[in-house]
């Protein structure tokens, strides 16, 4: 149970970071990453996945197929 | 309307006009030419119009202003110092430039990007390859008179839909976030430089190592670009 940024679409502006209250995300070499050992889709914190929420980017933040 | 008869050509010219006088708008200048010619509005008769006509027509509306502006104005929409004014624009087919992506720049002098989204007079709009850069269209973003709209910056970034990225000055940030929400990733310049600076600097982007994103715009294929990627990670 994590999410994961699609490649292809993150435009690398940094939004999902300050707002994960994990701390699972951070700049990876090409693009923003999240950790998914670390990523709980918000669970407990908030009703909805906050990175998802502040993304401009449609469906670039998914759910890791388990 | 006469001024759905108007051509393209003449339309841009009258709104730069009316820009190179005071207090003036577009719609304020078409008021006044409507007064000095008879409908429609045409090439061969924006050519014969003189000076005194355009300072006296509408009772004297721009009486007040000084002849240098006026005869400005008047060369503008003359088109006898176009040249300088709009550069041409250069046919383009879909397929012409591989790998290219189309951008546009909010520019209100047709030479720098200098405009603000909401309120620059042209969108430059380009198509850009490693090697080539093709300017395609001139867009006035300006609401045609008499359309209603929600949101104007809504309707400004529609008529750049087909842009994958747009270079502005200056942009709101809700306006930002329906340009994005339109599919095209705007590009805040921290200072003003020429149209030409601002592609070269794509260019090079595109040649060395693209962001992904950018790659897909390019239409480079996933597993190209995954080559890419890995000497970006690598570096």
């Amino acid at each position: 149970m994590a999410l994961y940024i699609v490649e292809a679409d993150c435009i690398s502006c940094g939004d999902c970071e300050p707002v994960c209250p994990t701390q699972s995300i951070t700049e990876g070499a090409i693009v923003f990453k999240i950790d998914k050992r670390t990523c709980t889709e918000c669970e407990g914190d908030f009703d909805v996945p906050q990175c998802v929420k502040v993304c401009p980017i449609d469906n670039c933040i998914l759910p890791l197929e388990a | 309307m006469s001024q759905n008869a108007l051509s393209r050509e003449l339309a841009l010219r009258i709104g730069l006009a009316a820009r190179a006088l005071p207090d003036t708008d577009a719609k304020r200048l078409l008021t006044v030419l409507a007064h000095c010619v008879d409908a429609p509005l045409t090439e061969a008769k924006v050519a014969a119009l003189d000076l005194l006509t355009l300072k006296t027509a509408c009772r004297g509306e721009f009486s007040h202003l000084g002849d240098d502006v006026l005869q400005q104005a008047l060369s503008i929409l003359k088109n006898t110092a176009a040249e300088k004014i709009l550069p041409a624009i250069v046919a383009y087919q879909e397929g012409d430039l591989p790998n290219s992506v189309r951008i546009a720049c909010a520019s209100d002098d047709a030479i720098h990007v200098n405009g603000h989204f909401g309120a620059c007079t042209w969108f430059m709009v380009y198509q850009v390859n490693r090697d080539e850069a093709r300017l395609v269209d001139i867009r006035t973003a300006d609401i045609p008179q008499g359309l209603v709209v929600d949101d104007k910056n809504v309707f400004r970034a529609e008529q750049i839909q087909d842009c994958k990225v747009v270079y502005v000055t200056s942009v709101g940030g809700p306006a930002a976030a329906k340009i994005v929400k339109l599919g095209i990733h705007p590009m805040k310049l921290a200072e003003v430089v020429s149209l030409a600076e601002v592609i070269a600097e794509l260019q090079q982007v595109m040649s060395a190592t693209p962001p992904p994103w950018l790659a897909k715009a390019m239409g480079i294929a996933a597993s190209e670009r995954f080559k890419f990627e890995r000497e970006a990670a690598g570096s």
